[in-house]
């Protein structure tokens, strides 16, 4: 015993404040990272959007959006260390890339640019986003785009800011609308750097990509992959194969989903965007509103004594129209249903109804192809 | 003499003053309490609750005891001398250091505490690690809870630090100008009651002052439909069942 204690309670109790300071220093830990993250991101400043001249149907790739990551720490105990709203950021994560397609297609440099509920690594180029920081002042995104061969076009974190001059803000248009540009501009750089057999490769490649997916028995020879995961096309189908042929048919249905649950997306989009947009703005003033507060705290017109009910009552409710304002915002953030629609698919004279969030359907419908093309083929399943 | 009459209520209060004035015997003040965070299991807190007028504090009672409490504080401090005089500008000072305890201070505590505790209606939801309070006619009280940990919200409008001590949950709310807010809730066997014990606590008032709130629980009406505002839907109305 020492001190009423005895030393095996006082190895567990060290035991335990060894354990908290180590869970608080891994808090503290991931915070300094996220805030190390942020601070690499520089805002983009004010940019148009370049839009393309002349593409031939050649250059023009056909572009996969993956839904976002929203970028939410599994702790959620850091959630409001580090200013997220949870449910807004994964309503934020199906509307940012819809906004990201229409500011693609603005452009005129791309073939068929889809939202897609998951990766599709036979997607021609393959965009992935994922939300660093969003609120009404600053949206910070980590973008990375790679084509079907492997290649890495951008790789890197994107920081707009938004004034008050950026809100209400024009309709289809967004305070943070230079950051999509941006993008879109290095996107559109990068592609002018390839030639016209560079493009055509890749093409082949998510071609025979997807083949394989389907079929890593049948079509896994016509590629290589090398030890840093890029692609090349080994050799080709001949023309009129009708493997290659059935193989586009399935490519065409899951294209079909996607353009089908592409319509939830954008339904979500116009039906989100005004309240969104009202979220976003009260942000920035409120952000504004507690940047300037000392200083107005200061030159106020104080209406009663320090200590005296008015004085008080003031400082109280002052604090209590914040707190109502924040609270209501969560509030309807929580409203938000990721559940959607079933859909309605048809495949080899068969009605499938999936059902679910967007991406359980997607892999739903995906597998459901891949049994198909097995089951036409008698070639076994890809992975 | 007081020197500020802000609204009519506050002439009851400085009449009850002026009663104290004139000598009253003492009680125990309560002590606002710290926020520790013990990581007990936690109590439950959720559904809805009503006041309880009769089980609840009487301000004006407690004012009396503060005020009496105020001028036995004085009296030790200042033995044989006056603990109530009037200042040059007229306001009346119960014997606090400096420029503390004047009547319009006092009385000024006991109406924050009124209106900070006037909710008649909780809804409280609370799941493992969250907790929140929501209040009639004031903002949500709310918090996260993780074990060891406090959560802390610190902003230029003022800090909240919220956390449990054994089964009691504690909040507190610093603000700025000296006001700090301290809510205490327990809850009864069986959960048939909830007490909010909110200490005010100014740094013109040498003693802090606590309003004991007791809720019973009760069902809300089935109105056949509840609306909300949603972040993705606008304004959404669903039917809801008994």
């Amino acid at each position: 015993m020492y001190n009423g204690i005895t030393v095996s309670q006082r190895r567990w109790r060290n035991a335990a404040l060894a354990l908290l300071c180590c869970l608080g220093a891994a808090l503290s830990q991931l915070v300094n990272a996220q805030q190390a993250e942020l601070a690499a991101a520089v805002p983009v400043g004010s940019v148009n959007l370049v839009v393309a001249q002349s593409s031939s149907e050649q250059e023009r790739l056909d572009v996969g959006l993956v839904i976002f990551n929203p970028g939410i720490p599994l702790d959620a105990s850091t959630h409001s260390m580090l200013g997220i709203f949870p449910e807004i950021r994964k309503a934020e994560a199906q509307f940012m890339p819809v906004l990201l397609r229409q500011v693609l297609v603005a452009s005129d440099a791309w073939g068929v640019v889809r939202v897609l509920p998951d990766h599709q690594a036979s997607a021609e180029l393959l965009v992935t986003g994922k939300i660093l920081q969003s609120n009404g002042t600053r949206l910070v995104i980590l973008f990375t785009a790679r084509d079907a061969t492997g290649r890495v076009w951008v790789d890197k974190a994107y920081a707009d800011v938004a004034t008050e001059r950026d809100y209400p803000g024009v309709e289809g248009s967004d305070p943070f609308i230079d950051l999509y540009h941006q993008f879109a501009n290095d996107l559109l750089a990068f592609r002018q750097r390839l030639d016209s057999s560079q493009l055509r490769s890749i093409r082949q490649v998510a071609q025979m990509r997807y083949a394989a997916s389907l079929s890593e028995e049948a079509f896994g020879s016509y590629l290589a992959e090398d030890a840093q995961g890029n692609y090349t096309v080994l050799r080709l189908p001949a023309d009129g194969d009708p493997m290659m042929a059935r193989v586009e048919r399935i490519r065409n249905q899951e294209h079909l989903f996607v353009d089908t649950v592409d319509e939830q997306y954008v339904n979500l989009y116009e039906e989100m965007a005004p309240t969104y947009n009202l979220w976003r703005q009260y942000s920035l003033e409120q952000a504004m509103y507690l940047e300037d507060f000392e200083v107005r705290a200061q030159n106020r017109d104080r209406i009663g004594q320090r200590g005296s009910f008015t004085a008080m009552e003031q400082t109280y409710n002052t604090y209590k129209q914040i707190k109502i304002q924040e609270q209501d915002l969560d509030d309807m953030a929580l409203g938000f249903n990721t559940e959607v629609a079933p859909t309605a698919m048809e495949a080899s004279g068969k009605v499938f109804r999936l059902t679910g969030t967007l991406d359980t359907q997607y892999n739903e419908w995906r597998s459901i192809l891949r049994e198909i093309f097995a089951i036409e083929t008698g070639l076994p399943p890809g992975a | 003499m007081i020197s500020y009459y802000p609204k009519p209520a506050i002439q009851a209060f400085s009449l009850l003053l002026l009663l104290y004035l004139a000598g009253c015997s003492s009680s125990q003040s309560q002590e606002p309490r710290p926020v520790p965070n013990s990581g007990d299991r936690a109590a439950d807190f959720s559904g809805f609750w009503e006041l309880d007028y009769s089980q609840s504090d009487n301000i004006q009672t407690k004012l009396n005891t503060l005020v009496r409490e105020l001028r036995q504080q004085s009296q030790r401090r200042a033995p044989g001398g006056s603990s109530v005089y009037q200042q040059a500008g007229g306001a009346v000072m119960i014997g606090g250091p400096g420029t503390t305890n004047s009547g319009a201070s006092i009385i000024g505590l006991a109406q924050m505490a009124e209106l900070i505790t006037q909710s008649q209606l909780l809804e409280i939801e609370q799941d493992e690690n969250n907790i929140k309070v929501k209040r009639e006619l004031d903002f949500a009280l709310t918090c996260q809870f993780y074990l060891g940990q406090y959560h802390k919200v610190e902003t230029p409008l003022g800090t909240e630090v919220c956390g449990w001590d054994q089964h009691q949950l504690i909040f507190k709310l610093v603000l700025p100008e000296g006001l700090t807010v301290q809510h205490v809730m327990s809850v009864g066997p069986q959960r048939q009651w909830l007490n909010i014990a909110t200490t005010v606590i100014s740094d013109r008032v040498t003693s802090p002052f606590t309003v004991n709130r007791v809720y019973s629980r009760y069902q809300p009406q089935d109105t056949g439909y509840s609306c909300k505002m949603t972040i993705s839907r606008g304004r959404v109305c669903t039917t809801e069942s008994q």
